[in-house]
């Protein structure tokens, strides 16, 4: 349980991004997670929406990108996906491998409200 | 509606301290070892039997994490070298952060090596890169042989797994081979060794896996980043 930790990293990513945007206003952040991430994504949609209550994120939506967990081969250069949590090489047994997906934990794209939808919003 | 870019990661604040660290290791040719388990695996009690050993050959320091309290470091204050104590307050884990100064000033007062118990918890410390060179995981005999395959990223992190309380095997259904077989399957090749703090056995092979690395530290003093799992 460290998502509140890393909601405030995503809050703080976000609107240093937003930084010279002062007048954007957030709809939706793009956020990859990693089947091997070790984040519950429930738990982080939760932080998220206490922690930014505040700030000019509130109200924002989180859209979680979920990566599947997959290994590059050091022997065939194959890349398989790993099932029952046996990370092997799927194509040939081999037990030099890397992680190639299933990792990622980070924001990717904002998508902003154009300043004309917050116009007519508000008619 | 219009996207813009953003690709930051989340755990990048955390994870460019813990670069500062592998530095800072590097520079005072200081090894760092995070140890890691769930609660109760026997953390405290495996370092009461090694740091005594440890010492005998280097200048030794200890990080103890716990949520609240002192109990543990007063039991590991008797082996002599300096202990340092970090209570986290509520969070489950020790970050790069927390960790950073109190290895500074080990790095100050002369240690060669610096063990660091983290927060007893099987899911977030696997999350947090304190810059360590090698993270070594307890598995105790009851906690069951299932635990790799439910806790994969602690298993993918570590460097060195030890089973422990090896002398309770035959007073529970816990398979020392389903075991091993369950932490192969989660990471191939890493190395594993059997303990009991109460007969002392295996002992003397996690000192002598810890000597093993701690001279590897000395040729190539920097360390690659918590790797395994990334």
């Amino acid at each position: 349980m460290h998502e509140a930790g890393i909601a405030l990293n995503l809050i703080e990513a976000v609107q240093q991004r937003l930084a010279s945007d002062p007048g954007a206003r957030v709809a939706a952040i793009h956020v990859r997670v990693g089947e091997l991430a070790g984040v519950s994504t429930d738990a982080l949609d939760f932080a998220f929406e206490c922690l930014s209550a505040s700030t000019p994120l509130a109200g924002a939506r989180l859209v979680f990108d979920l990566v599947p967990l997959t290994l590059l081969c050091g022997a065939c250069g194959k890349t398989s996906p790993v099932e029952d949590l046996v990370f092997r090489c799927g194509a040939c047994g081999s037990e030099r491998t890397r992680i190639a997906s299933g990792r990622e934990l980070e924001v990717r794209t904002l998508e902003l409200v154009e300043e004309t939808e917050v116009a007519h919003a508000r008619d | 509606m219009h996207e813009i870019d953003v690709k930051a990661g989340l755990l990048a604040p955390n994870d460019a301290v813990a670069r500062e660290n592998r530095h800072l290791l590097a520079e005072h040719g200081l090894y760092a070892v995070n140890l890691m388990s769930a609660p109760g695996s026997g953390k405290t009690s495996l370092l009461e039997r090694v740091l005594p050993l440890l010492a005998e050959r280097h200048r030794v320091g200890v990080i103890e994490g716990d949520i609240v309290g002192s109990a543990d470091k007063e039991r590991l204050d008797r082996f002599g070298g300096p202990v340092h104590q970090i209570n986290t307050g509520a969070a489950c884990h020790l970050d790069a952060r927390m960790v950073h100064h109190v290895l500074h000033h080990l790095a100050e007062d002369g240690c060669e090596v610096a063990v660091i118990e983290n927060v007893g918890n099987l899911v977030c410390p696997a999350e947090f890169d304190l810059g360590e060179d090698d993270a070594v995981m307890l598995l105790s005999v009851t906690e069951g042989h299932d635990k790799p395959k439910k806790y994969p990223l602690m298993f993918r992190r570590a460097d060195l797994v030890i089973v422990n309380k090896v002398d309770l095997l035959a007073h529970t259904d816990f398979s020392f081979q389903a075991a091993v077989a369950a932490v192969r399957d989660v990471h191939p090749g890493v190395a594993i060794l059997s303990t009991s703090c109460r007969t002392g056995e295996g002992i003397e092979e996690v000192v002598a896996w810890l000597e093993r690395r701690i001279e590897f530290k000395r040729a190539a003093p920097l360390a690659a980043p918590a790797g395994h799992a990334r």
